[in-house]
């Protein structure tokens, strides 16, 4: 089922390269999600450790170091499991994006964990979709992707590039 | 000349079988009566038939003869007419035609009646009836041309409702109800459920809100594309760069 488009303005514009507004706010909605899936863990850990130990019922305190690993790894394994899904997360459906490669289509599963590394491990490389000619941040320009407008809804997944595989 | 002769004597038929009696009583004078009109009758056909066969053999000199003889005949009218009452002749004939007319129509009527009454008498109308097939007459009457000639609302304008209303003793009749044993029948939790069942509030609200969020999804997208390009068109100029970005679609990206 694809949802028809009403803007005029919007319609011209899927499958073109995204700009900076539209992935800051997706790239804000996903941190969230990702610090709401951290925040979930940690949950569920104090609920084991309360099953298990007994009361009382509190968050388990991490050292600094395992805190901000187990978050990037949380982080990581979020988005390149969306991306190499369906092409967008939770931030990039609701701003109306898909993560492509080069070709457009959906990315390998290697491909999708190598951009998410670097965006966990430096987010400023998006600042570089200001000044791009083609919108594209230095994580694009290393892993070769791109991020378009893409509104509609794929039920039937694009095959990807046998040549991206593993 | 038989054509003729026929016409002449239109009664030869009726006088060949007399009218019946009553009670098979000889009536002597109207016996003798008949009897001289039939011979009468007689008389006039064979002198007619013998007048015909002379004039027969004589038709061009009595021709002849008759062209004058007539205009005699037609001089000596009119002089009988002027001397002689002939007009009254004529009147007093033609009330007698009249007065024999409707003796005769009298008659007639009357005999039809007798006619009638006695066919009736004769007719066995169970018998009748039952030889009738209803179904092949039914199937015979076009009921849609006859209610097409009905004017139901001419009908309906005829009935008075409040009138038949007021005759109907609404108490009377809800008295007669048994309220509690017909709820009793009814299976309220039952029905209940099945409408709650035939109406699917969680389609509705899902319909509703997707509906919402898509709207108000699609309106949050289309401000992330005009600030996208404000942006871009902002850092451009700060750039100094000319011409446009380009976001074309990577190769081979779906287009809508």
């Amino acid at each position: 089922m694809t949802r028809v488009i009403r803007h005029t303005e919007a319609r011209a514009l899927q499958g073109h390269r995204a700009g900076f507004a539209s992935r800051v706010v997706a790239d804000l909605v996903d941190l969230g999600v990702a610090w709401l899936l951290g925040l979930s863990v940690l949950v569920a850990a104090g609920v084991a450790s309360y099953l298990l130990a007994g009361p009382p019922f509190q968050l388990p305190v991490l050292p600094n170091w395992l805190d901000a690993g187990a978050g990037g790894a949380i982080a990581v394994a979020y988005l390149a499991l969306t991306w190499s899904a369906t092409g967008r997360s939770v931030g990039k459906q609701l701003a109306g994006l898909r993560v492509v490669d080069r070709g457009g289509r959906r990315l390998a599963l290697w491909r999708a964990f190598i951009r998410a590394v670097l965006y966990v491990l430096f987010p400023a490389g998006l600042l570089w979709v200001l000044a791009s000619r083609r919108n594209a941040s230095l994580q694009d320009l290393v892993v070769g992707t791109a991020v378009v407008y893409d509104w509609a809804y794929h039920p039937a997944e694009e095959p990807s590039d046998p040549a991206d595989q593993g | 000349m038989q054509d003729s002769e026929g016409a002449l004597v239109p009664l030869r038929s009726g006088l060949a079988r007399p009218p019946p009696v009553p009670g098979d009583r000889i009536d002597l004078p109207l016996l003798l009566a008949a009897a001289v009109f039939g011979l009468a009758v007689e008389a006039q056909r064979r002198s007619l038939h013998a007048a015909g066969a002379v004039a027969g053999r004589l038709r061009w000199p009595l021709r002849v003869l008759a062209r004058p003889a007539g205009a005699v005949a037609r001089g000596s009218m009119a002089v009988a007419g002027h001397h002689l009452n002939l007009d009254g002749w004529a009147a007093l004939g033609l009330a007698e035609q009249r007065r024999a007319q409707a003796v005769a129509v009298k008659a007639a009527r009357t005999l039809i009646a007798a006619l009638v009454a006695a066919v009736l008498d004769e007719i066995d109308l169970d018998q009748v009836v039952g030889r009738v097939n209803p179904n092949q007459i039914a199937a015979r009457v076009d009921l849609d041309a006859i209610v097409e000639r009905v004017d139901v609302d001419a009908v309906a304008a005829r009935i008075d409702v409040d009138a038949i209303a007021r005759r109907i003793d609404l108490d009377a009749v809800v008295g007669r109800v048994d309220l509690d044993a017909i709820l009793a029948r009814i299976d309220v939790p039952g029905l209940t459920e099945q409408v709650i069942d035939e109406v699917d509030l969680g389609e509705i609200i899902r319909e509703s809100s997707s509906t919402m969020a898509g709207e108000t999804v699609d309106a949050l997208r289309v401000q992330g594309m005009r600030v996208d390009g404000l942006v871009s068109r902002i850092v451009d100029r700060i750039l100094l760069r000319d011409g446009q970005r380009q976001t074309d679609p990577p190769h081979g990206q779906r287009q809508p």
